[in-house]
């Protein structure tokens, strides 16, 4: 086992994974350096969202090591793992995955109050992202009440009360319109950088991956230079079509 | 036939649900064939003949409303990507789930006809000496239409009763792809339930009752209220009273699981509290109606231990099999009705650990859950059997 490099606050040498058999991870390495923010890119199916479980400990992989700050994840228990994705890590996931029954700052307050922070101190705490996210407004509605961009916006204020060193984005942005989508990574990228924290972001946008200090793209599971894929299969022989709408 | 490649490929613990619905059915199948045979032996004793008949529908509303229970809970009848793609939509998932829980209604109402028939000694001899004799009838033929009657009630009854439940339903947000690769649909968090009203009505009932049950009581003789072996006297207003009491019970279930979820939540929660609370007070509904029915039959089995539980014969054989088939059956359907709670709760227990969240916390927050539930719902059945029993040993 070599032991990373120093500066990398995350650090992964040649993951592989399949689930059921179906390859999904052949052999990624990466860096992620302290405070960037990093792209993982790539069309459906190319891994992404793998890689992202891997990296956070929510999967162990079945070859290959990661390490975090100088600590081994793949050797780590279960019981370690959920321990650090509680106090260290953020999840951002396509959906909003709130808890239906709580309101808006209950929701963005429970990782801090799952890790034992009082009550008033993790409402403060909530209540003072929810405002620079824009939704102070809603704090006491319940998820069903608010729209889809609002929901998805109270999931990011989610991993960003919790200061977290790193925060995994797997799609934050897949549901949502162009210009609620403009929003959300503007303020979950600003955020990042005046706090410091270290973003892992999958998307398979190149707009979106333009925010990002590093690209890190992916195909079929596998690190490659670029994602140009070959121009769209031969449409020989077939009549141009158009859709009016 | 679908329904049965559907249950062949399903989980052992689905099967095994599927095979507990068929024993009560069988339970209560037998049950009713012995009110039968009772009847064609004994064509002096109608008004016995009747009462016994009327008992047996305790345990079989029993059995339905288990049998609803399994079927709202069965992962084959509910709405599925799969089966929708297909033309399966909810109309059609609901007659699928009327045929399977006839199915195994009708498989246990066999069973108990062959069991019958083997004790009263129609199939091949007397079997233990025939010491069941007497108690079935064996010397009087028995009608063959009224037993086939018999018998298909409690899959008619069950086949209708979970038809009409899953076609009421609200649709079932179906469970998100493993795969998360595959952006999914705009997501729909379902709005959470009403608090229940029905606490004011459950209150009034059970009190009426208590009230009619300790007024049928006064000034009459011998024992007031005889279970179905003992004919000493009408029980008529008594069982009105107890029926009384039970339906309030029932609907008064919701609204204390509410009111328990509440107090559990109030007062600067911490993260289980407020997790535990919260729940509660969603699933009130679904929760609260079998607990209400526990309480109940819990209440009436307590009230009915200190009338006769001193005696030397206290109750015999059918009367056992009846009892023990209601509080199984009760049971049963509220555990199957924590269990659909769970099932559609899945997807947020799976977000909050995808956040971290220690998987003793979950855990936790569900034993609170019971514990609170037990806090309030123990000593309840206890007073309401103290009521009940109160006028009848007086």
């Amino acid at each position: 086992m070599v032991a990373p490099p120093d500066n990398d606050v995350i650090w992964a040498r040649s993951l592989q994974h399949s689930h059921n058999g179906s390859p999904a991870l052949g052999g990624v390495s990466l860096g992620i350096r302290d405070g960037e923010i990093l792209a993982v890119t790539g069309p459906r199916g190319s891994g992404k969202t793998t890689l992202l479980h891997c990296l956070s400990g929510q999967l162990v992989p079945q070859q290959g090591e990661v390490w975090f700050n100088s600590v081994p994840v793949h050797t780590m228990g279960p019981r370690l793992r959920e321990r650090l994705r509680r106090d260290k890590f953020g999840w951002i996931a396509p959906e909003p995955q709130l808890v239906p029954e709580l309101n808006t700052w209950e929701n963005t307050a429970l990782p801090l109050m799952l890790r034992g922070t009082g009550r008033r101190e993790a409402k403060k705490a909530a209540m003072e992202w929810l405002e620079r996210l824009d939704i102070g407004m809603c704090a006491r509605k319940r998820p069903h009440t608010l729209q889809q961009s609002q929901r998805q916006r109270i999931s990011v204020a989610r991993a960003l009360a919790a200061a977290p060193s790193v925060i995994f984005a797997d799609e934050p942005t897949a549901t949502l319109h162009r210009t609620d989508r403009a929003h959300v990574l503007r303020t979950l990228t600003s955020a990042a950088r005046s706090h410091g924290i270290t973003v892992v972001l999958a998307t398979h946008d190149a707009e979106i991956a333009a925010l990002a200090d590093r690209v890190v793209p992916l195909l079929d599971g596998r690190r490659v230079a670029t994602v140009a894929l070959p121009a769209e299969a031969d449409t020989e022989g077939r009549a141009a079509c158009s859709l009016s709408v | 036939m679908l329904a049965l490649r559907l249950a062949r490929g399903s989980h052992p613990l689905v099967l095994m649900r599927r095979l507990l619905v068929a024993a009560a059915s069988a339970g209560v199948g037998f049950l009713l064939l012995c009110t039968l045979g009772y009847a064609s032996g004994h064509p002096a004793h109608s008004a016995g003949s009747v009462l016994r008949l009327l008992w047996c529908f305790v345990p079989l509303a029993a059995t339905v409303q288990f049998a609803v229970a399994v079927a709202r809970t069965d992962p084959s009848t509910r709405p599925r990507a799969g089966l929708s793609a297909v033309g399966l939509g909810p109309v059609r998932l609901s007659v699928l789930a009327a045929v399977s829980t006839a199915v195994s209604c009708t498989l246990g109402s066999m069973v108990a006809l062959l069991f019958f028939l083997h004790l009263r000694g129609d199939l091949s001899g007397l079997p233990f000496d025939g010491a069941a004799a007497g108690l079935l009838g064996a010397g009087a033929p028995l009608p063959l239409a009224a037993a086939l009657v018999l018998l298909t009630l409690v899959p008619a009854a069950a086949a209708t009763a979970s038809a009409m439940a899953l076609r009421t339903a609200p649709p079932r947000a179906t469970g998100a792809p493993e795969d998360a690769d595959d952006l999914l649909p705009e997501e729909q968090i379902p709005a959470p339930a009403a608090p229940p009203a029905g606490l004011p009505w459950g209150v009034a009932l059970t009190a009426a009752g208590l009230a009619v049950e300790a007024y049928a009581n006064r000034g009459s003789t011998g024992s007031a209220f005889p279970l179905p072996g003992k004919l000493d006297s009408t029980p008529a207003w008594v069982l009105v009273g107890w029926t009384l009491t039970a339906i309030g019970l029932a609907t008064a279930g919701p609204g204390l699981t509410y009111l328990c979820g509440r107090l559990l939540q109030a007062v600067r929660p911490g993260a289980v509290r407020l997790l535990a609370g919260r729940v509660l007070m969603n699933e009130a509904r679904r929760i609260g109606r079998p607990l209400g029915v526990v309480c109940a039959v819990l209440s009436a089995v307590i009230a009915a231990f200190a009338l006769y539980g001193t005696g030397p014969r206290p109750f015999g054989p059918l009367t056992a099999l009846g009892a023990v088939l209601v509080i199984g059956c009760t049971t049963a359907t509220l555990l199957t009705s924590a269990l659909e709670a769970r099932q559609a709760r899945a997807e947020t227990a799976r977000a909050l650990l995808r956040l971290g969240a220690p998987a003793s916390a979950l855990r936790a927050a569900t034993a609170l859950r019971a514990a609170a539930l037990l806090l309030l719902f123990a000593p309840l059945t206890w007073a309401i059997a103290e009521l009940a029993a109160l006028p009848l040993t007086a």
